[in-house]
């Protein structure tokens, strides 16, 4: 089983996300997050999906993508390969004793804080998901009031070939 | 002042360009704009069935039957929840089909309104693709891209949603010429390499076979395929969906493999060193279970119009996307050059001509015993018939009897419900393969619990003029589900037992149809003529006895080799 990200050119169409979802659940297949954004293609969206599956099963995902007609291209992403990303806001409980350390640990993880409160601080993070991760798991410890992530965006890096090579 | 055309003007409009002239369909409240629009039409013609599931099915069966995209309609809410079986059966099987439904008008859209269904909704893990048309200015371009993608690439059933106002508003916007879509273009051009290491394999094969599905038949590609299995001295096998893709009176025809299949075309699978399929996806009911040991010897090769049915329950060693026909017309090309492949003298052939024979011979003669079987009623059917009969059948035993026992020679003329397994689809499929060859014999093999479900179409079929012929195995039982239980489940009858209700004789006669039971061997012959000659749709009423089995069968979870139920035949 390994993690695979997805990333869908799609129509706009009224009922495209439910066409692309509803293929998922119908053959049994677990989406771990979905986000949708307009492209830069008038008219079209992109959709990245992060799913589980082991290598048959990833096939049959991106052929059955495929299939829908809506659908006008898709890619899948290799992690090594692509820019991944995830937005995190979080908001952790902080006091006079603690509320240093936290901001240490936020500058730590190039967290940025956008709110303060007298018993809160709300920190915001755009990081690889599983830097994101580790960085809820550290915040546990204070104790999270709430916690918001958007879902996995991605792109594919742009690999120049040596010429001659 | 130009205001366009209304939209029922347009649905119309769109319906003559498509070459539709015929619809199957019942109307309602929200229809009654595009039923007006009927009212005076001549040239596109409304057979109102009497049950929308009677539609859909017909439609299937029309262009099952002609090739071409079938037509049915239904009102909002129920009417469109009685197209699902139909929609899903149509679309299981690859078949051609649009249906309109009506709506609530856009603006009730979403309020609960009176018979108001989320039809897009329902429809969309259902159909090949489906569309709600919001505006009247994308109405002449929805019709003809649903038309374009029901039939091309692997065929399907395609709805259009349309809300009552649409139907009646006017636009001046029609789209002419083809429909694109950015991202719908089926790959139909095979893969020259791939073609040419394929033909090379099936060159070398020693043991050569060829599993023919209903995409063969989809894509007009029989003749085709003939040649092939000619060029290559191969066997031909079929699934239910590829029955009449290759003549089966032809000497390299094996019949129908798998669950239900023949005995021979199940050990040739087993025992071929090259299996190439073509059109066809592989169903459970075709592989049986244990898919490790399907055609253990065999290299895989394995054709599909759909990419996504590739690897996808049998991981093969050739897999190619392409149209069933270019496939076989390229790979003829390739092998044609080598004339001595076809090995007129080798064992394999003489061994797939004995298998064919053997077979012919058990379907060809005459029992000796007395008893109305389904045996001899099939066989009698195949001797009255002409070559350009249709039949269709209903689901279970009257299925697999008829899979069996009627040998088909030529495509299109054995229509079935073979994926979603619809009991009640053959008396309408029936009625739509008349409507679309008015010209030829149509005769349905049906069981008592199948033709029950839809047998208020024979209202329709006596109104409309449609004289197709049922002829009813009937054996009081939902027989092939008792069929399981006496041979599963320790012969407990549960929920199988119909009894001798109702009389089909007087059922038939109510509704003005013709009407005759038959209850001696002897008699089958004269009923079928009388059927025929009534002019009327008919009902023979076959009492055969209550428990009899289809043999051999595959049990459930069961392998090819492991068929049980042999005895019958000679060929062990």
């Amino acid at each position: 089983m390994s993690t695979q990200i997805i990333s869908v050119l799609v129509e706009d169409e009224a009922g495209s996300l439910t066409r692309m979802s509803g293929m998922f659940s119908r053959r049994g297949i677990n989406i771990h997050s979905l986000t949708v954004s307009p492209s830069e293609k008038e008219g079209m969206s992109r959709m990245t999906i992060i799913t589980t599956g082991d290598k048959r099963e990833i096939e049959r995902i991106e052929k059955q993508l495929n299939k829908i007609i809506e659908v006008v291209k898709v890619n899948m992403l290799d992690k090594n390969t692509s820019v991944v990303r995830d937005l995190c806001l979080l908001k952790v409980y902080a006091d006079k004793e603690n509320r240093a350390e936290i901001i240490e640990i936020a500058n730590a993880f190039k967290s940025n804080i956008v709110d303060i409160s007298i018993r809160t601080i709300t920190l915001e993070i755009s990081a690889d998901p599983l830097d994101i991760d580790r960085f809820v798991e550290t915040m546990k410890n204070y104790g999270i009031k709430e916690l918001f992530r958007t879902g996995v965006t991605a792109i594919s890096r742009d690999i120049e070939k040596k010429s001659g090579g | 002042m130009n205001e366009g055309l209304k939209g029922t003007e347009i649905v119309v409009k769109c319906l003559k360009e498509e070459n539709i002239k015929h619809i199957f369909g019942f109307p309602g409240g929200s229809l009654i704009p595009l039923y007006n629009e009927l009212y005076e039409e001549t040239d596109v013609r409304n057979i109102l069935v009497r049950h929308e599931q009677g539609a859909v099915h017909a439609a299937d069966g029309y262009a099952r039957a002609s090739g071409n995209t079938g037509v049915c309609m239904a009102t909002s809410g129920p009417g469109a929840t009685n197209l699902i079986t139909g929609l899903l059966n149509a679309t299981m099987d690859s078949i051609p089909l649009v249906a309109f439904t009506g709506q609530v008008p856009t603006s009730a859209i979403g309020t609960d309104a009176f018979q108001e269904a989320d039809t897009f909704g329902i429809t969309m893990p259902i159909t090949k693709h489906n569309f709600l048309v919001k505006s009247t200015d994308r109405l002449s371009w929805t019709i003809k891209g649903a038309f374009k993608i029901a039939n091309t690439g692997r065929k399907g059933a395609v709805v259009i949603d349309l809300p009552n106002d649409v139907q009646q508003a006017a636009s001046k916007e029609y789209h002419h010429g083809e429909v694109k879509f950015a991202g719908y273009n089926p790959n139909i051009v095979p893969n020259p390499l791939q073609l040419k290491r394929i033909a090379q394999k099936l060159i070398e094969a020693e043991r050569p076979l060829i599993l023919a599905g209903g995409g063969i038949i989809h894509a007009n590609a029989s003749e085709d395929l003939r040649l092939l299995a000619e060029y290559l001295g191969a066997g031909v096998a079929t699934t239910l969906m590829g029955k009449g893709a290759i003549p089966e009176n032809h000497p390299l025809s094996l019949g129908m493999v798998g669950m239900h299949g023949r005995l021979g075309a199940n050990k040739m699978i087993n025992s071929c060193d090259a299996l190439l399929v073509i059109g066809c996806r592989f169903s459970d009911r075709t592989t049986g279970w244990g898919l490790e040991s399907f055609a253990p010897e065999a290299i895989k090769i394995h054709c599909d119009i759909d990419s996504s049915e590739l690897n996808k329950n049998i991981p093969v060693d050739f897999p190619l996307v392409g149209d069933a026909s270019l496939v076989i017309r390229n790979l003829i090309k390739f092998i044609k050059k080598y004339e001595d492949v076809k090995k007129e003298t080798n064992i394999w052939r003489k061994r797939v001509n004995q298998l064919h024979g053997m077979c012919e011979e058990c379907e060809t003669t005459k029992h000796k015993e007395d008893k109305l079987t389904p045996e001899v009623i099939i066989k009698t059917i195949n001797n009255f018939l002409d070559e350009n009969a249709i039949v269709t059948t209903e689901v279970g035993q009257n299925q697999m009897f008829a899979a069996h026992y009627y040998i088909t020679k030529k495509p299109r003329q054995f229509i079935s419900s073979g994926g979603l397994g619809t009991m009640g689809f053959g008396f309408p499929a029936a009625i739509g393969a008349k409507v679309a060859k008015p010209d030829n014999q149509v005769l349905d093999i049906a069981g008592d619990g199948s033709f029950l479900m839809v047998c208020q179409e024979l209202a329709t079929a006596v109104a409309e003029d449609i004289p197709v012929v049922v002829a009813v195995l009937n054996n009081s039982f939902l027989g092939m589900v008792r069929q399981w239980q006496e041979l599963f489940w320790d012969k407990r009858y549960s929920g199988t037992k119909l009894g001798t209700i109702p009389d089909f004789v007087k059922l038939a006669e109510s509704f003005g149809a013709y009407g005759e039971r038959v209850e001696n061997v002897g008699d089958v012959e004269k009923a079928l003529k009388n059927a025929f000659d009534s002019g009327v749709v008919s009902v023979l009423d076959f009492k055969i006895e209550s428990e009899t089995n289809i043999l051999p069968m595959i049990p459930p979870g069961g392998r090819v080799d492991e068929m049980i139920g042999v005895g019958r035949c000679q060929h062990r």
